[in-house]
């Protein structure tokens, strides 16, 4: 689901965070920061109609599919784009680079993407951008700065919120697991260096960081053996909470009480603590949102660029921090566990997407 | 001749590897050894055993099924479609899956045995057949869940031994009274060995074909059903994990990639070996890659150990 460049290869030569005025919808109720300078302008002005190209790195998960769909709203609402062309990189790395090439020579006005690999798009967007073509990418940094924007959360700064709250809520001491992603991949990398800067100086020991791919069986399956090893857990930290949600069952099956967990905004681990947190007294979790809605800010980002604006060269979302005190507002009861919450799709919308 | 000298083949090498790896990791780690950590293993093992055993029908017709991952994949989504939500029932999120895994098995043994295309691209085009119908059918917004009655056969026991793994084995004797003490199985095993040789002596061999491709896909299809009892979600490509590691449970096991030689008790051992390394390297906190390298080496090393067990054999017998 998630892959990035460690954060400080593409903020080393930002200049300073500037507060922006957010979009005036819904959206708008999140904060986003600016950093990079501005760029666009007379450069990237364009005339009506557009064509704008997506290179979606992989689909097959819920994150990515809410995150299309509210690409897919917020094109219908723009009569000036005259055509949204979707390619599914399938989780191949060769062909995403391909399909960025496609739509290059396809000659679209513009192109967003979630990369598999922010090194290997970046030889292409770069040919695609110098070819004129504005090129944003989002969710996933791409290494370089030879793209015209870029939009996201910031995966180290994540890690380390969630790890600070954790530290927190176990005052300093005990014993932790770490779960994180597909192995190998960078958004865990830098989401865990963000956590381990929170832990340091404390007394909270990480039994072990494991990779559990973001899926709950496997979070299941790894939790259940460090269980036999560790007979006290007193904490999870996890970047996505499907690790947190799975490595939580785990527990259960081993009679083992719940513990404070961490994770990004995977409704299925708010249902889980709905349901469990008055019988389990150390039940607690943070999780902090990958809004679904990027898409939106990086389209209207195009956009912008497309009609000669100035925007930055970076816009960094800050998630949402659903916690214990907040949990009720974001819990979609009646949804599947997949759903993620900070969405801008309404709630009839996201039935009819979930069936 | 010594019983020593064939003790490995008799018994099977793999389980001397599984007695030894356990030993060895109760050295590593005293963990390993407690009975929760044991049935803990048993448990899990048993969603890899079962669709390995599928896999071992095919291996045994010297063909391959990588469809398996699809399989579990498009079970794991139907079963949660169908049980959960109102209207649904176990009854529906069973026998749905399962129909669906029939047809595959068939489809795909139709494309080896009459089509005649390689059970490598066949069953590789099935799976992504598969993968993309889940995608499909799901819009990539999968949805339901399982049923109580339904979830305690991944989660809950029976006399203090998981469910899971009294269904595995449940099957795997099924499976080796079909293998071994039928007709159907002495066929089976004979066209892995020379189809050209089997038809000559009379023996159907394209349908024990498409028959082994059948029981291919149910397995995995059971295997899946197994997992989604265990986990009561669904998840689009949960069943990615069984691509490779269900081929390496019955190489490992004894089975030849050529057709013909092996069975059930070493499959069943392959998946307790695969299982029991990957239990044991989580608790040795041993970083993923480790792992792989970890599983990797042990495949090549069975496959030759196998093929030196073998060429000792023949060696024996032309003495």
């Amino acid at each position: 689901m998630m892959k990035s460049m460690p954060r400080r290869t593409l903020l080393g030569a930002a200049g300073a965070l500037v507060a922006m005025p957010a979009f005036a919808d819904v959206i708008s109720s999140a904060k986003m920061t600016a950093s990079g300078g501005m760029v666009g302008g007379a450069a990237t002005r364009k005339k009506p109609p557009y064509r704008i190209g997506f290179s979606n790195g992989f689909s097959g998960n819920t994150w990515r599919t809410e995150m299309l769909a509210s690409l897919h709203n917020e094109a219908n609402r723009h009569p000036e784009i005259k055509q949204l062309i979707v390619i599914d990189g399938q989780g191949s790395i060769t062909k995403q680079v391909h399909d960025i090439q496609n739509l290059a020579a396809q000659e679209v006005d513009a192109i967003l993407c979630i990369a598999n690999s922010g090194t290997a798009v970046a030889p292409a967007l770069r040919t695609a951008t110098h070819e004129g073509i504005v090129t944003v990418p989002f969710n996933l940094p791409v290494s370089g700065t030879e793209w015209t924007a870029y939009t996201g959360t910031d995966p180290s700064n994540k890690g380390y919120v969630l790890a600070k709250w954790l530290r927190g809520v176990l005052n300093g001491e005990g014993k932790i697991i770490a779960l994180g992603g597909i192995p190998g991949n960078s958004y865990t990398a830098a989401a865990w260096a963000g956590a381990k800067k929170a832990f340091a100086g404390s007394k909270i020991e990480v039994l072990a960081f494991k990779d559990a791919f973001w899926e709950e069986d496997k979070a299941k399956v790894v939790t259940a053996d460090l269980l036999a090893a560790y007979p006290e857990i007193d904490g999870i930290w996890a970047d996505g909470a499907q690790d947190g949600a799975g490595a939580e069952l785990a527990l259960l099956a081993a009679h083992r009480p719940l513990v404070p967990v961490t994770g990004d905004d995977y409704n299925g681990l708010l249902k889980l603590y709905a349901r469990y947190h008055a019988s389990e007294p150390k039940f607690d979790i943070a999780e902090l949102s990958e809004p679904t809605w990027e898409s939106v800010v990086a389209l209207r980002l195009a956009l912008k660029l497309l009609r000669g604006e100035q925007v930055p060269k970076e816009t960094i979302i800050t998630p949402q921090l659903i916690t214990s005190a907040n949990y009720q507002q974001y819990i979609r009861a009646d949804l599947p566990d997949g759903v993620y919450v900070d969405t801008n799709l309404t709630q009839a919308q996201l039935k009819t997407l979930f069936g | 001749m010594s019983v020593w000298k064939t003790f490995p083949r008799r018994i099977g090498s793999v389980w001397i590897a599984v007695i030894a790896l356990y030993l060895f990791s109760g050295l590593a780690s005293p963990a390993m050894l407690t009975l929760h950590q044991l049935l803990n293993v048993l448990q899990v093992a048993a969603f890899l055993g079962v669709v390995s055993l599928g896999e071992t029908f095919a291996l045994l017709v010297a063909g391959i099924d990588l469809s398996v991952a699809g399989v579990v994949t498009m079970t794991n989504i139907l079963a949660t479609a169908f049980m959960g939500g109102p209207g649904g029932s176990i009854a529906l999120g069973v026998a749905v899956p399962l129909a669906v895994a029939a047809i595959v098995g068939v489809i795909n043994g139709l494309l080896v045995a009459i089509v005649d295309i390689t059970p490598l691209i066949a069953t590789l085009g099935s799976n992504a057949v598969l993968y993309g119908g889940a995608l499909l059918y799901t819009g990539g917004a999968p949805h339901g869940g399982t049923r109580p009655g339904f979830a305690v056969l991944g989660q809950g026991s029976v006399g203090g031994l998981p469910a899971s793994m009294l269904i595995w084995f449940a099957i795997a004797l099924a499976c080796t009274v079909l293998l071994r003490h039928t007709v159907y199985g002495r066929r089976l095993y004979a066209i892995g060995a020379n189809a050209r040789a089997a038809r000559f002596t009379g023996i159907a061999v394209k349908p024990i074909l498409i028959s082994a491709y059948v029981a291919s896909s149910l397995l995995a299809a059971m295997g899946g059903l197994l997992l989604t009892a265990y986990i009561g979600q669904p998840a689009l490509g949960i069943g990615d994990q069984f691509l490779f590691t269900s081929i390496a449970a019955v190489v490992v096991g004894g089975t030849a990639l050529t057709g013909g030689v092996g069975g059930v008790g070493g499959t069943v051992g392959g998946a307790l070996l695969i299982t029991e390394l990957n239990s044991v390297t989580d608790i040795l906190r041993v970083s993923t890659g480790v792992q792989y390298l970890v599983q990797g080496t042990i495949i090549a090393l069975s496959v030759l150990l196998y093929r030196s067990i073998d060429r000792a054999r023949r060696t024996r017998e032309t003495t």
